[in-house]
């Protein structure tokens, strides 16, 4: 069963994230997410869950990892500013194999930029902004019902693959108002139980995945920045367990990155493909939908990170790869390392979405 | 059972230095949590980075030793997700104070059901010996080489200010005081402090004229003055040597606290 | 009760012969196997807890054990004295 709402953005991210269980928010005010922590603060302590708001996003960020590992489901919003501050302790979430979600609405950067305007100018730095390497999982919603669906996804797949994972969602979605179908009941996924006695940072599974030792179960694990053997234990100074342990944990994600991905092509025979994601999917649709000969591809992707390049190879007959975005052409340069032909960027920066003429200027352009 | 038995003894002896007063907080902080008789299961042990946040990897409980200064924002999730963990936090100076600063007057602010024992060695030691908030004036460190020309912190003062429910300062040197502070602490709802002045032979001692570790335990002992005889010489008067720290229970008080077990 | 030290923890700060009140740890005089000038125990059956532990049936001072900070001092259970017997020839 259903039921229809007329919800903004970030109402239905707060509500999917309740539907999927979540029962700890720990947040900062920012402009354009704030609506996420408001309909957070009204809602979960009538569900028995937690809301706190931190003194900072750091503070938030460090939060919900500790309350994920005292066994709720945690999640924050943000927004650009925020995101920043909070990168020292999504590398510690992505170390330590923390499941939590985190809510970033994309403004105009960088520094404190247009806080009420729209862009996607994170989508790097939410792959790439902490230091070291690791892997993390994004999703970008294009409209409220996926702001919804793609927050209990976020949940499922956190607690799947133990990592943080990223709402990249943009001020367009988060406070734009649409219809939007509620389910009453959403899939939801739970952790990989531990097996007592076993190292809690050794696997032996094909998906690289741990059990997951939650405080208070009696397991005495020790959770560590540090790099830490199978035990937890800091072991800093070893090469070749730095090499396996960083390798596990960027792996996980990668080789799991057909069984995620989540996107939809349309007329694969083209020769002009578009390739969008979150609010710039929007005018691709109202492009696709005016054009006479329905002879344009589209790619739509909503898991962004680990990128579905697998995608790209289905539109054989493509001569071109068009990429609206809200930045200089982030994900343009993922997809250039990806396919043989032309990769044509187009950048819009300002706070507003590209109008369809602008997309169909730059596809009637040669170059 | 002793406070022994809280040791994962597959990780003993400790990285410390030889002479290093945080083995002895621990041990002190252990005991009180051994006389509190609680389980292992239901004991979280959070801490930051530095020397004194090595602490929770010795410990055999469910421990997080999270990013530099983060320890009590890591602990107050622990905390508000499951309010049946005893969460104690490990800290120093430069974590709790320069750092962590910010989350350390909020978690006071809060008044949080957490107990937070900070070994105070006056210098980030781990690093090598670089000045913190709480390094004296007059003091050399690698990056005070002409002596410390800041003001430092008070941080039971600090703490206090800020609304902490329960607030003592021991050091090193009083074993006994200090264990049952922390038991103290442990038994109050709300947020409790516990600062541990600690010797730091390695960084601090060496460039201060404490060459031997002994010297500057002495230091400590002499140059610590009771709450009681402060009052006492407040009432009377008298002046209070600059160099003289005050030591015993500074603050107790019933505020209302959050995520205390209900 | 029997006064111990760990050789394998401990580092050789000397800080328990420092606190201890009967002065029972001595600065010891050569290195061990690892380089480190471990304590010696000058007549350890004095400590208050080594006599008093059984009869009063809890930990007493302690001090040295809460002071090291190597976790290196700890009391070990003594055989209890089997008894003899004794033939006495006139």
């Amino acid at each position: 069963m259903t039921r229809t709402e007329f919800w903004q953005g970030n109402t239905a991210c707060a509500e999917g994230a309740l539907a999927a269980g979540c029962n700890f928010f720990g947040g900062y005010p920012i402009t354009p997410s704030t609506e996420v922590a408001e309909h957070m603060a009204a809602k979960l302590p009538k569900k028995g869950g937690v809301f706190i708001q931190m003194e900072d996003e750091i503070a938030s960020m460090a939060s919900i990892i500790g309350a994920s590992w005292a066994g709720s489901r945690a999640m924050t919003a943000t927004s650009g500013p925020g995101f920043s501050l909070m990168m020292e302790n999504i590398g510690f979430a992505a170390m330590t194999e923390t499941p939590c979600v985190v809510v970033n609405v994309q403004r105009g950067g960088p520094s404190t930029g247009q806080p009420t305007m729209s862009a996607q100018g994170d989508m790097m730095q939410v792959r790439f902004g902490s230091h070291g390497d690791y892997a993390i999982i994004a999703l970008c919603p294009a409209t409220v019902q996926e702001m919804f669906e793609l927050t209990v996804k976020a949940f499922n797949l956190a607690d799947k693959y133990r990592v943080p994972v990223f709402l990249m969602a943009d001020e367009t979605v988060g406070h734009m108002r649409e219809k939007i179908l509620v389910p009453d009941k959403v899939e939801r996924v739970s952790r990989k139980p531990f097996v007592p006695g076993t190292p809690p940072f050794r696997t032996t599974d094909p998906d690289l995945v741990p059990g997951f030792p939650q405080f208070g179960t009696g397991q005495h694990v020790h959770v560590t920045g540090l790099t830490h053997d199978e035990r937890g234990y800091p072991a800093a100074t070893n090469p070749g367990l730095h090499m396996a342990l960083v390798k596990r944990l960027v792996d996980k994600i990668e080789n799991a990155r057909y069984e995620m991905a989540d996107y939809d092509i349309i007329n694969p025979d083209a020769e002009q493909v578009f390739v969008a994601y979150g609010g710039p999917v929007r005018t691709v649709q109202q492009v696709l939908h005016d054009s006479p000969n329905n002879d344009i591809g589209f790619l739509r992707i909503r898991t962004v990170w680990p990128f579905p390049e697998n995608a790209l190879a289905e539109f054989r007959n493509a001569r071109r790869f068009l990429i609206p975005e809200m930045n200089l052409g982030q994900i343009a340069r993922e997809i250039e390392r990806h396919v043989k032909v032309p990769v044509k960027s187009i950048p819009k920066l300002g706070g507003e979405l590209h109008t369809p003429a602008e997309l169909v200027a730059a596809l009637e352009a040669k170059q | 059972m002793s406070f022994d038995d809280w040791y994962r003894q597959d990780r003993l002896p400790h990285i410390y230095c030889a002479g290093c007063g945080n083995g002895t907080i621990i041990n002190c902080t252990l005991a009180a949590i051994d006389q509190m008789g609680w389980k292992k299961e239901e004991t979280v042990f959070v801490s930051g980075i530095g020397c004194s946040s090595r602490a929770p990897g010795y410990i055999l409980t469910d421990s997080l030793h999270t990013t530099h200064g983060r320890a009590l924002a890591f602990a107050t999730g622990v905390k508000m997700a499951n309010r049946d963990l005893h969460v104690v936090v490990f800290t120093g100076d430069g974590d709790l104070a320069a750092i962590g600063g910010n989350h350390f007057i909020h978690a006071c602010r809060r008044n949080i059901d957490i107990t937070v024992v900070c070994m105070n060695n006056q210098i980030y030691g781990m690093t090598g010996g670089q000045g913190s908030p709480t390094t004296p004036k007059g003091c050399l460190s690698s990056t005070t080489p002409y002596g410390c020309t800041e003001t430092p912190f008070d941080l039971c003062e600090l703490a206090t200010a800020a609304g902490a429910n329960y607030v003592a300062r021991w050091t090193s040197y009083h074993v006994k005081e200090l264990e049952k502070a922390v038991k103290v602490g442990l038994e109050t709802p709300g947020f409790s402090f516990i600062e541990a002045l600690v010797q730091c032979p390695t960084a601090f001692g060496r460039r201060n004229k404490f060459r031997q570790v002994a010297d500057h335990v002495e230091y400590l002992k002499v140059h610590s003055l009771l709450r009681a005889k402060r009052d006492r010489m407040l009432e009377a008067g008298e002046h209070i040597p600059e160099d003289m720290f005050v030591v015993g229970e500074l603050t107790r008080r019933n505020r209302p606290a959050m995520g205390v077990k209900p | 009760m029997k006064l111990a030290i760990d050789e394998t923890r401990c580092k050789g700060c000397n800080l328990c012969t420092k606190v201890c009140p009967y002065k029972i740890f001595k600065e010891g005089k050569r290195p061990n196997r690892k380089g480190i000038v471990v304590p010696e125990l000058d007549r350890p059956e004095r400590c208050t807890n080594c006599r008093l532990r059984n009869l009063y049936g809890r930990q007493l001072c302690g001090v040295c054990q809460l002071t090291c900070p190597d976790q290196a001092i700890h009391w070990t259970e003594e055989e209890p004295y089997e008894p003899h017997k004794v033939a006495i020839e006139y």
